[in-house]
């Protein structure tokens, strides 16, 4: 039966190309975009390497400073019968200043958190060029601390992680991403590791090579990563609370993250100013992994309302993407379906019963979308290597995973199954006599 | 056996009722070829239909070998016509996509049939009605008469015992309708299979055993 199905489906496919094209263009393209889109998802905020961890992940990202200056209102009432005057004094911000974290500050506030399982900072503020035989490549520079590599898991290819004694040594060695290895050395293999690479002015061997992340992160878009100790002495002697550190943290479980973010908030609303210049109060902003995402895309200070904002319109065009060309689909379905009027009268005359001929249009329709779904897959493919070759999203690169491939089959699956089971209903309570006649 | 039973046939539509079949009475034997004969729009192909259970009475009973029908749902109604009858049409209905011999083994599709056995079948039924040789050509690739030839080796090959025939002439020049009147004639005589046939040709409801005449909705011989 099923083979009889297909047969005819390939059949009737074949005898209306141009239906076949506009019904697969549409199908194909549509599950393309879905497919560069799950891709993206899964590149930015999916369970990818370095952030496996990110379900117990607070970010730091900076801290705010604000000055505010006491001011006198006073009110006349005058509607009073004797002369009277209301004082009110309310605080008024005067001045607000937004951005990462000293080393000081990092490291003598942030390391004796009760919540905080391990702790990450870096420093992303340098770009470090590096020399071979003469030629010169620039790298994005990360001075991290030991930490850092257990809050972001990176994959490593060869080699190893650095550690505490780097970081108190300040010893000059590095990790570099496969891509560095392959732009400095021509190669990412074993032998790299031990090697000397010379950036800036100083002489640096390859401690480890890490593959180099899926998604584009503030927290982990470099190229070369130092020990923290190997930052500019000016960073490490700065009093001042602001600098150039962003911080990470890992708590023990989940559930623990929103302990964390209270025990930060905390910190910062109760941090002694007294030493700070010119300011008087801070708030140290903190986020969830997805609360920081949708924060940076808002430019939303409160993470988990910038997270609440993006979700409803993210799905709702998303849905709406899916939508119209669904609805187009299911339209064009109509019609094919109709023109085969007189076939399902004589198929029901001879036997076939409602359901039959429901499956029989369901299954053709879920050919349709699966050659449409193999095509939007080629082309997906296609595009999302050229993306990545090209690095179009910068040091984003898209994936195609199996759990990728995974959502893509539901969704063809689901987009047969919705576009065809209507026209497929309609046509299999039809009337055989009013079919044939 | 098919017994026809005060049976009235009537089209509504919001201002309008048109009376297709009023009080139709008719009894066809199993074994016999019955022939009706009426101008157009005498209500022939509407209580063809009523026999072969696609369309329904508004008022009266149908009975099919001894079993009235009524209160069968559509699956069991299914089955039946699937099982008991075989369909032929004045314009032939056979689907274009499908190859001569796909479009034989369309009835078995639907019972339990393996594919090699369903082919088997389908190949016998062709050879029945002479076409064998063109087992794997298209329909459009066959004459009227062809054509209608193959409508009839589908429609016997589920030997169903009650042939329903609609114009099966009607689209073919004389000498091709000779051919599929032998055919059927043959079927009858060989197999026994009841069949009634809708026809506007006189020369063709001559040979069958019996002709029933209608107009305007009733039988008037």
């Amino acid at each position: 039966m099923f083979k009889n199905y297909l047969l005819l489906s390939l059949k009737v496919l074949k005898r209306k190309p141009f239906y076949t094209f506009i019904s697969l263009f549409g199908i194909s393209f549509t599950l393309m975009i879905l497919m560069l889109l799950t891709s993206l998802f899964d590149a930015t905020l999916g369970d990818n390497q370095p952030l496996t961890h990110r379900d117990r992940l607070v970010i730091v990202p900076m801290l705010e400073r604000t000055r505010t200056e006491t001011d006198t209102i006073m009110k006349i009432d005058t509607l009073a019968t004797s002369y009277d005057t209301t004082y009110t004094y309310e605080d008024d911000i005067v001045s607000t200043s937004n951005g990462p974290m000293s080393y000081k500050f990092v490291t003598e506030n942030l390391t004796k958190l009760e919540e905080a399982e391990h702790y990450a900072f870096w420093n992303d503020g340098y770009h470090q060029d590096g020399y071979l035989d003469g030629r010169k490549f620039s790298f994005g520079a990360y001075y991290v601390n030991a930490g850092y590599w257990d809050v972001f898991d990176f994959k490593f290819l060869h080699g190893s992680r650095l550690n505490e004694q780097d970081d108190e040594g300040a010893n000059k060695v590095v990790v570099i991403t496969d891509k560095a290895a392959k732009t400095y050395f021509g190669e990412a293999t074993a032998s790299v590791i031990g090697q000397e690479m010379q950036l800036g002015a100083e002489t640096f061997r390859v401690r480890g090579i890490v593959a180099r992340p899926l998604s584009d992160s503030p927290m982990f878009a470099g190229d070369v990563f130092f020990p923290i100790t190997r930052v500019d002495q000016r960073e490490i002697d700065s009093d001042d609370v602001s600098g150039g550190f962003g911080a990470a943290f890992l708590t023990s479980t989940s559930g623990r993250r929103e302990a964390l973010k209270n025990e930060l908030t905390f910190l910062g609303d109760n941090y002694d100013m007294s030493g700070v210049e010119f300011y008087d109060k801070m708030r140290l902003f903190n986020a969830t992994f997805y609360e920081g995402y949708a924060r940076g895309i808002l430019q939303e200070e409160d993470g988990s309302k910038a997270l609440r904002l993006l979700f409803i319109p993210v799905v709702l065009l998303i849905l709406l993407f899916v939508a119209l060309p669904l609805l187009n689909l299911v339209n064009l379905n109509i019609s094919r379906v109709y023109e085969r009027k007189a076939e399902i009268g004589v198929r029901k005359a001879f036997g076939a019963n409602g359901s039959d001929i429901l499956y029989q249009f369901i299954f053709e329709n879920l050919v349709l979308t699966f050659i449409g779904g193999v095509i939007g897959v080629l082309l997906a493919i296609a595009l999302i290597s050229y993306v990545n070759t090209n690095d179009l999203l910068g040091i984003t690169r898209l994936s195609y995973s199996y759990e990728v491939f995974f959502y893509f089959l539901v969704v063809i699956v689901l987009f047969g199954f919705l576009s065809g089971i209507l026209p497929a209903y309609r046509m299999s309570r039809t009337n055989v006599a009013d079919s044939l006649r | 056996m098919i017994e026809i039973q005060n049976v009235t046939k009537a089209y509504r539509t919001d201002t309008i009722e048109t009376i297709a079949l009023h009080n139709m009475n008719l009894s066809v034997p199993s074994g016999e070829f019955l022939s009706i004969m009426g101008p157009s729009g005498c209500g022939k192909s509407t209580l063809l239909n009523i026999m072969g259970l696609i369309d329904e009475p508004t008022e009266g009973t149908v009975s099919l070998a001894g079993k009235p029908i009524t209160g069968y749902n559509g699956k069991q109604i299914a089955r039946f016509r699937n099982e008991q009858l075989g369909f032929i049409f004045q314009s032939f209905h056979l689907i274009n996509d499908l190859s001569v011999v796909d479009n034989v083994e369309l009835p078995l599709l639907y019972r339990k049939v393996g594919g090699k056995e369903r082919r088997r079948l389908a190949l016998e039924a062709l050879a029945h009605v002479g076409l064998s040789n063109r087992a794997t050509h298209f329909p459009n690739q066959l004459s009227g008469g062809q054509k209608q030839r193959v409508a009839i080796a589908r429609a016997i090959v589920g030997r169903p015992n009650i042939i329903l025939a609609d114009e099966p002439t009607g689209n073919l020049d004389s000498h091709m309708g000779d051919e599929i009147m032998d055919i059927l004639l043959k079927l009858n005589a060989e197999l026994g299979t009841t069949i009634v046939m809708v026809t506007h040709d006189e020369r063709m409801a001559k040979k069958t055993h019996r002709l029933v005449r209608l107009s305007d909705g009733e039988r008037v011989s």
